[in-house]
């Protein structure tokens, strides 16, 4: 017996040892951090693919934006559009002809010159290589010619007012020649001309980037940058707080983001381009009655979802166009906020009553925009059977089965997101509105005038007028209800008190060569 | 070798040729039947035209009729061959991940393993030899807990002790992020130590500690029943009783009596070890070890149907590998068996 307890003893003041030593260690990894001049950030998204003929995902197109970088780019933090590789451009012929003149000596991350050609290689390869993203490219332009080593041409298949916004896009970026000219090259490190290089990608665990010493613009505040991939938004959490992260990027839960905040981290709030919004198939039963979207419609309680089901951290939305962005206009503020009297008479209207309720299906997939899912189908469920007329089934499938149930048209009532591609109202409207460009979210909704509006607003290069179209497609969808817009994305970063210079463009793209870490 | 061993050792081989089959059937089947694909998954509500979608489709070889893709696919597996991954990214060798994840399972398995044995040895044999007091109560009730532990939760609560309160070991990733090191066979503990790299080496047993402990105590308290049991047995035989008439010391008679109880053991460690990589699915995802378990999680949220036949398959093949190395222990271990 004496011997076991010798034995257990002796275990105990090995652990304790080891805890004490490890305490001591455990500082050591923070101080080589801040000697190395480095910062880690958490993240629980993932790298898809790293050439941008195929990476069509947010997180991703980040981690292009800060390794390549365009003809163009957003001024750091704003939706103005400034020079990057190219430091100057003409429009000719309606908007059909830009011509590029690129600064001159630039070269890519590993020394290799960087020329017009480049440029025009790199495009023609995404046109080739027909990736995800590579209607981007192809839906506008008809040829891209190099001209000489410094000038660009792009000749367009038809006037697009917006296609600077196109080209700060990722598959617009000239990459390394490296990449393989016949295939997409998902695991290539070679990069662009960003202000970072990836000196080291294991997928799934980490990626780590170095500055790149080529870069024409502003050298980056911090040399190192070291991202790891995080499962779940609790393990990213711990991470935070044992200190082995410097800050938890997307995506922490809205209750996560509230507890750290009142402890000793910073939090950042960016307002998001991001948006939740519900839709409705217009071509069956019983959804198909315009009265009965717009009754549900009326019913939804979007101040009462930011608070119940986000805790505040998303905002009320009242259109697809997001709040901030021109020719914004709050066209479902008519219908109001839960307004169950609204609901009732137009359900009534509609035919229906308390002992004849209106029996609709609503879909929602329970992990792709988080655990807070259930939760917002559930709240909408409740408003809209506040109104004693409504008998709400909630159904849910996971992500691979919800699209292909939403590409056929197969549900009702359905809850989706959107990440914008380029930011310009065309993309928070033609996708969804025009009926040549949303068989993908299967509403079956189809209206003349809208899509000759959404194709002139294209063509047209004066702001204003696009504007005014925007405004009038706006009001068709308020009137219509093929979707109904529920809440705009906010965008947290949380950080240890010593990391500041966290800048976060409208394109929700983290600019790393900010970020720094004091001691 | 007597050529009665070498016999089962073949026959034994040859079973998990069907055993692999029947489960890439069950595997291949259920994952058609969901509706959706990797593609639809991958390219899920971006807006993007419908022929580019028939390209991707052509691109995975998701066109062809089912009876193609599953003879295509088992051609393959024949030719030792996984097949490429059908998204993020798409056309990448799924033995690429293996590779790459395997050894992470396998290091944080050895680990919880040898842990769960450890814990169950010892809980188990002072049980045994503490019979009927309050001390064998208490061991039988850690089995019972231990037993019924939730790895999430337990892993949790273990990375909040340890981690977020006492700040003395990680709570997630195998090796710090700014240590380097150089791999080898992918075991980092044993990398570390060929490579002579030792911040390394303690960078990767910090990080090991939390998720093998973890899955070493949930996985012990089978262990530790079945080890109080067998002694219990083994110490009311005449053996026993008549060691303890001759006068030999009490641990000299415990140590005899484990090494009978043992062969009832070396079963359970047999089975346990198919568990323990269930297990280490869980261990996994609470702790961000990016081995096989978090990698098969993501393949099923993309759908990749490639990823997860090769990986199941990759799993048979590995646990009837090992319940034939446990059989062939057992024989040496045990006398009385014969092939």
């Amino acid at each position: 017996m004496k011997k076991w307890v010798l034995l257990i003893l002796l275990l105990a003041a090995v652990f304790v040892g080891c805890a004490q030593n490890n305490k001591v260690q455990n500082k050591t990894p923070v101080e080589n951090l801040q000697k190395s001049n480095a910062i880690v950030i958490g993240v629980t998204d993932k790298v898809t693919d790293l050439d941008p003929a195929n990476a069509y995902d947010a997180f991703t197109w980040e981690i292009l934006e800060n390794t390549m970088v365009g003809l163009v780019k957003y001024k750091p933090g704003t939706l103005k559009i400034e020079p990057a590789l190219a430091e100057s451009w003409e429009v000719k012929n309606n908007s059909t002809v830009w011509i590029f003149h690129l600064r001159k000596g630039l070269k890519f991350s590993d020394g290799t010159p960087l020329t017009a050609k480049n440029v025009v290689w790199s495009i023609e390869r995404v046109m080739r290589l027909k990736g995800d993203p590579s209607w981007l490219v192809t839906d506008f332009v008809k040829k891209v010619v190099a001209e000489n080593n410094t000038t660009v041409v792009f000749y367009l298949k038809h006037p697009t007012s917006y296609f600077l916004a196109l080209l700060t896009t990722p598959p617009y970026y000239p990459v390394n020649p490296k990449y393989n000219p016949n295939k997409i090259d998902s695991d290539q490190t070679a990069g662009g001309a960003g202000p970072y290089k990836i000196i080291k990608f294991i997928r799934g665990q980490e990626i780590v980037l170095e500055a790149n010493p080529y870069y024409f613009g502003m050298k980056p505040k911090t040399k190192k940058i070291i991202i790891k991939f995080y499962r779940d938004a609790t393990t990213m959490r711990l991470a935070l707080q044992n200190g082995e992260i410097d800050v938890a990027w997307r995506t922490l839960r809205p209750s996560d983001v509230l507890s750290l905040e009142k402890s000793n981290f910073n939090v950042v709030k960016v307002p998001g381009t991001y948006i939740r919004y519900l839709c409705f198939n217009v071509v069956k039963k019983p959804t198909s009655n315009v009265l009965v979207r717009k009754a549900l419609a009326a019913a939804i309680n979007r101040k009462e979802i930011a608070e119940m089901v986000y805790r505040g951290t998303v905002e009320p939305l009242y259109s697809l166009i997001p709040n901030g962005m021109w020719s914004h206009l709050d066209v479902f503020k008519k219908y109001g906020d839960g307004n169950v009297k609204l609901a009732q008479e137009l359900l009534e209207k509609a035919g229906y009553s308390k002992n004849n309720p209106l029996h609709i299906q609503l879909w929602y997939t329970p992990t792709h925009y988080g655990d807070t899912e259930a939760d917002l189908a559930q709240m909408i469920k409740t408003q809209w059977e506040r109104t004693g007329m409504v008998k709400v089934t909630l159904k849910s499938a996971e992500w691979g089965t919800y699209v292909d149930y939403a590409r056929k048209g197969q549900m009702q009532a359905y809850l989706l997101g959107w990440y914008p591609d380029y930011l310009d109202p065309d993309d928070y409207t033609t996708p969804f509105l025009s009926s040549t460009a949303n068989s993908w979210v299967g509403t079956g909704f189809a209206n003349k005038t809208v899509d000759t509006l959404l194709k002139k607003a294209q063509e047209i290069p004066n702001q204003n007028e696009r504007a005014k179209i925007y405004e009038e497609v706006q009001k068709i969808l308020a009137d219509q209800v093929p979707y109904v817009p529920l809440v705009q994305g906010n965008l947290f970063i949380v950080t240890k008190p010593n990391v500041h210079g966290v800048v976060v463009g409208p394109d929700m793209v983290m600019e790393y060569s900010y970020l720094y870490k004091v001691s | 070798m007597s050529r009665g061993i070498v016999q089962y050792i073949i026959l034994r081989a040859l079973m998990i040729i069907p055993t692999v089959l029947v489960l890439y059937t069950i595997v291949f089947l259920f994952m058609r039947v969901l509706p959706g694909n990797p593609i639809l998954a991958v390219v899920g509500t971006k807006n993007i035209p419908p022929e580019q979608m028939k390209h991707l489709m052509h691109i995975a070889g998701l066109d062809k009729p089912l009876y193609v893709q599953y003879f295509d696919y088992l051609w393959q597996l024949l030719h030792g061959n996984f097949g490429v991954t059908l998204a993020f990214p798409m056309g990448v060798p799924v033995s690429d991940y293996l590779k790459l994840r395997f050894p992470a399972t396998l290091e944080l398995t050895i680990w919880s393993f040898t842990i769960s044995i450890i814990i169950g040895l010892i809980t188990g044999t002072i049980g045994a030899i503490k019979k009927g007091t309050i001390v064998d109560t208490s061991m039988r009730l850690y089995s019972i807990i231990a037993y019924t532990l939730f790895i999430p939760w337990f892993g949790m609560i273990l990375q909040y002790i340890f981690g977020v309160w006492l700040h003395v070991l990680p709570t997630s990733g195998r090796i710090s992020p700014n240590v380097n090191l150089h791999t080898i066979t992918g075991l980092y503990v044993l990398d570390s130590i060929i490579t002579e790299n030792w911040p390394a080496l303690v960078s990767s047993v910090k990080h090991l500690i939390l998720p093998s402990l973890t899955l070493g105590i949930v996985l012990s308290g089978a262990y530790t029943r079945i080890v109080r049991n067998n002694m219990v047995e083994v110490l009311n035989q005449d053996f026993i009783r008549a060691y303890k008439a001759r006068g030999v010391k009490d641990w000299k008679i415990t140590w005899y009596a484990l090494k009978n109880a043992f062969i009832p053991i070396i079963t359970l460690m047999g089975l346990q070890f198919a568990i323990l990589l269930g297990g280490a699915i869980l261990t996994e995802t609470t702790f961000n070890w990016p081995g096989m378990g978090t990698f098969i999680i993501d393949r099923i949220e993309y759908r990749d149907y490639n990823a997860i036949q090769g990986t199941v398959v990759f799993f048979a093949f590995f646990v009837g590998l090992i319940s034939l190395i446990v059989d062939l222990i057992y024989a040496l271990l045990d006398p009385r068996v014969k092939y």
